[in-house]
């Protein structure tokens, strides 16, 4: 430890000479350690249990890394390219007519939820009004090209499944728009989600898109991570062939799918799939199963909380949960 | 936590992607089609941390990036993305095998609509994917299979007596896999559980039904061991 301070403190050019622990000496002790310690790690896990939970870890995480660099990317194009002004200009004054113009706006962004969080954020630092950024945040997962024709393909029976999973999830991504208007409070989300970016002079506009994305995705990193744990310690530990067989009943189908959705957290352009294979259910507890996965899930619930606070993820995923159920009940009554 | 740090997360998170990507090893966890996202992905994550690292050392120090006030609260969740690169590098776990079979309430749910079953190829003996196979025995009432010589591969199963062979499907990543079974009568293969094999042999008409959640049952004629293919699910 002696040693790692001196070389530190001497390879520091400003500051006074110190010996400090920071977090560079401990990332070194933490993989030193793991390398000392693999095979004991190794036959640690060798319970199949574990084995499939850290399969399904790895699995969640590498599904979604592209996504999200997808996402902390746009954010960062839009941090250096796009001036407050011109989304101003874009979009209409009044934010409760924006509100529907972000849910389509949705269309444009094909990726997954991890896409959407950083650049819903970013919409709101550049002056976006949060219920318009929270409606695309919403949106942007369920209503893309790629979601919607993974969606055909999985229910080709029934081609309006599409229909009713687009309806669901834009009614849901603009109701909770105009609910975010009518009793949304700006202190719910944290300051440093809404911090307008300072000016940095100096920096090209470059250095910015890569100093931005490289933030973006530090923050965001982290909590897709602790997402995909959790996702993958429901998926093996939670029985959810029990939970299927509760599901003969209508009310509690619904409500059986809609947690279904929110504790396996399945990219939305897979979880079409997932839904044609439940084939002993009817189908409006499958689309609420649609409905509900993009919007509200764990990883998406940890996200949130890195990107807008705790306060703000504690609100509005319950909110969004209610929300969705209802939107695609309703939707699914009419369509289906 | 430092940036410095920070960029050497990156490098090592960016690095796990790539090099799972090079090895093969992405076909444990994900879909094919997403290899050059990966890449991408990988490639730019190393990009960011080597473009920032280079501009400290240009500037002779670490800058703080602007957004200072954030960095306390975020610092913490960020040791977490040491818990994928840790994953690949050291534990590298496995294809999901017997245990997700086993516990699926799900096995076997096939589409009318995927098989659009058309004629069988000819000869003797025909390969199909065990999602072929059990879409077939489950949805095709003519029965094209029955009499027809097959040859499946999967990974031995055990449970209640019965042995089958089983594979999983995937359509974006492991999390959403879909198990197939099929059980196994005749020259049983006596290896042990989770050894992939490939049998040849031919369906028992009509033995997959509602009642026996449409798993079929096969006649085995022969089978050999293989090793496990590279591409483990099918999709």
């Amino acid at each position: 430890m002696t040693i790692t301070g001196e070389i530190r403190s001497s390879k520091r050019r400003s500051g006074p000479p110190r010996l400090k622990i920071t977090s560079l000496e401990v990332l070194c002790g933490i993989l030193v350690l793991a390398l000392l310690f693999q095979s004991r790690l190794v036959d640690l896990l060798d319970v199949p249990k574990l084995r499939t939970a850290s399969t399904v870890f790895v699995a969640i995480c590498v599904q979604a890394m592209p996504f999200l660099v997808l996402g902390v990317l746009i954010s960062g194009a839009i941090a250096a390219f796009v001036p407050a002004a011109a989304l101003r200009r874009l979009l209409p004054s009044r934010t409760s007519l924006a509100v529907p113009v972000a849910g389509v706006a949705g269309v444009a962004l094909p990726g997954c939820e991890c896409a959407s969080v950083p650049v819903a954020r970013r919409l709101m630092q550049q002056g976006v009004a949060p219920a318009v950024a929270l409606t695309f945040l919403l949106a942007a997962p369920a209503v893309n090209p790629i979601v919607l024709v993974s969606t055909a393909v999985a229910f080709n029976d029934t081609p309006m499944m599409v229909v009713a999973r687009f309806a669901g999830s834009l009614l849901t991504a603009m109701v909770m728009g105009w609910l975010w208007v009518r009793f949304g409070k700006a202190e719910w989300i944290a300051e440093r989600a809404l911090a307008r970016l300072e000016d940095r002079s100096g920096g090209s506009r470059w250095a910015v898109f890569a100093e931005s994305a490289r933030h973006d995705l530090v923050d965001a990193g982290g909590f897709l991570v602790l997402g995909g744990l959790f996702a993958a310690a429901f998926k093996t530990f939670v029985p959810v062939a029990w939970m299927q067989t509760l599901s003969g009943q209508i009310v509690l189908g619904v409500l059986v799918m809609a947690l279904l959705a929110v504790v396996l957290a399945l990219c939305s352009e897979a979880d079409a799939f997932v839904a044609v294979a439940f084939s002993a259910l009817p189908l409006l507890p499958r689309l609420v199963f649609l409905v509900v996965g993009p919007a509200v899930d764990v990883k998406l619930i940890a996200l949130q909380a890195g990107a807008f606070g705790k306060s703000f993820a504690f609100r509005f995923a319950p909110a969004t949960f209610v929300v969705a159920i209802l939107c695609a009940v309703v939707t699914g009554v009419v369509l289906l | 936590m430092r940036r410095e740090t920070q960029n050497i997360l990156l490098i090592l998170l960016g690095g796990a992607l790539l090099k799972i990507s090079f090895s093969g090893l992405y076909l444990r966890y994900v879909q094919k089609g997403l290899l050059p996202l990966l890449i991408a992905a990988g490639a730019i994550m190393i990009g960011l941390a080597l473009f920032a690292i280079v501009r400290d050392i240009r500037r002779g120090q670490a800058v703080d990036d602007g957004h200072g006030h954030g960095h306390a609260h975020s610092s913490r969740s960020t040791w977490l993305m040491l818990l994928p690169v840790m994953a690949v590098f050291l534990i590298s776990p496995p294809a999901l095998g017997g245990d997700v079979v086993n516990s699926a309430a799900d096995t076997n749910q096939t589409q009318r609509s995927r098989n659009l079953l058309g004629e069988l190829p000819s000869g003797d003996v025909i390969p199909l994917s065990m999602t072929e196979f059990v879409t077939r025995t489950a949805w095709d009432e003519s029965g094209t299979l029955d009499g027809r010589r097959v040859r499946l591969t999967g990974f031995l199963l055990r449970a209640e007596g019965d042995t089958f062979v089983a594979r999983l499907a995937i359509s974006c990543c492991a999390a959403d896999a879909r198990p197939l079974k099929v059980r196994l009568t005749g020259d049983v293969p006596a290896l042990p559980d989770e050894q992939w094999v490939e049998v040849t042999g031919q369906v028992v008409p009509k033995s997959a039904s509602e009642k026996n959640s449409w798993v079929p049952s096969f006649t085995v004629e022969s089978f050999t061991p293989v090793a496990e293919p590279v591409e483990p699910y099918e999709s």
